[in-house]
């Protein structure tokens, strides 16, 4: 590792991936880094396969959902005292080559984020018409709720540095959390980038990603956030 | 004048019930809290309801009492709802706590990486690679 990143570690949330959480996790040490995976309740050997693989196995006791899988990955991690963390899909859709730009991208001075972009050079492949309907129309809404000028909303592939991930703390236990992570950001007033990576939609993986319907249940999750304290 | 007092009995149990909620969902108790009070205030001022009934185009005062309460109704079911999220934030919070400590427990039992060492002709080694079975 070179740089003022000395610790970095990627946080996997998965839940039922047992058929490819081990090639994923698998693809990240081979790629040099610390990887945990948060085990959401699964009712399969997702767990026990990702330990296999090498990863570190945290396990919720019951299926909360991937925001707070991914918390949990961001607490722990931040108990190895971290440098920089690193979230990636369990699914098999990212590539463990944009770990390294994602990490070179927080290097910079003064950046904490880095936010993965489908969008920047095209870079993707299969998108369906359907889904990229539903984030152009979650991009316009992030854009105009959050005032951050992005191209993508909905992409886990991100990296943050320590002080970053210091600054997120995610209560939206479902898919809402990918929109509460940018209204943080926002807030924190910390910088942030875009980097471009590559997304690989295979049909394993379409099947497991969010639907149309998903976007109604976001919206009332980040409605009714703001109710309460 | 026996409905007139069950009502504010009742309107009064309201407000009791928004001043609790609006620690925790400020707008839920302002929102109940205003509903019960126009609610008293229409109970004790009919013909004040029938005139803004007639006014809104709902017909009689006694129906806008009745749709006042259906407001109230509402509230109190959206603030349960939003209880039940709370309640949901404490759980995720324990189950977190839960799982962390646990892996940390399971890396400790582990112990530190071992080195690996050369097996020597003639002897087994004397313990598998503990880092790569799984728990059962």
């Amino acid at each position: 590792m070179t740089g003022r990143i000395r610790n970095p570690w990627v946080v996997v949330a998965a839940y039922n991936e047992a058929p490819v959480v081990g090639s994923v996790v698998s693809g990240i040490r081979r790629a040099g880094y610390a990887v945990v995976v948060v085990d959401d309740g699964s009712g399969d050997r997702t767990g026990d396969v990702a330990l296999l693989a090498g990863a570190v196995v945290v396990r919720h006791p019951i299926n909360l959902g991937q925001g707070a899988a991914l918390q949990t990955g961001i607490d722990y991690a931040l108990e190895q005292r971290a440098d920089a963390i690193v979230t990636f899909d369990a699914d098999g859709q990212h590539s463990p080559a944009a770990i390294a730009a994602l990490l070179a991208a927080i290097e910079q001075p003064g950046i904490d984020f880095a936010l993965g972009s489908r969008f920047l050079i095209g870079a993707t492949a299969n998108l369906p018409v359907a889904r990229r309907i539903l984030l152009s129309a979650a991009l316009w809404f992030t854009r105009a709720s959050t005032g951050l000028p992005i191209t993508d909303t909905h992409n886990g592939l991100r990296a943050m540095t320590a002080r970053g991930a210091h600054a997120i703390s995610l209560r939206q236990n479902r898919m809402a959390h990918a929109s509460e992570i940018l209204h943080q950001i926002a807030q924190s007033r910390l910088r942030f980038v875009e980097v471009p990576v590559n997304i690989e939609y295979s049909v394993y993986s379409l099947g497991k990603g969010q639907r149309i319907t998903d976007a109604l249940t976001i919206s009332i999750d980040l409605f009714a956030r703001r109710l309460y304290r | 004048m026996i409905a007139q007092l069950l009502l504010t009995a009742l309107l009064m149990l309201v407000l009791v019930y928004a001043w609790s909620a609006h620690r925790t969902v400020p707008i839920i108790g302002l929102l109940a809290s205003g509903a019960a009070l126009a609610g008293l205030y229409f109970v004790w001022v009919q013909e004040h309801a029938t005139a803004l009934a007639a006014l809104v185009g709902i017909g009689r005062g006694s129906d806008l009492i009745v749709y006042i309460w259906v407001v109230i109704s509402l509230l109190i079911m959206l603030n349960l709802h939003l209880k039940l999220r709370l309640q949901l934030d404490m759980i995720t919070r324990l189950a977190r706590a839960v799982a962390i400590d646990r892996a940390k427990e399971s890396r400790r039992e582990k112990g530190p990486p071992r080195k690996r060492r050369a097996v020597m002709l003639g002897r087994k080694a004397e313990a598998p690679p503990i880092e790569l079975r799984a728990k059962k």
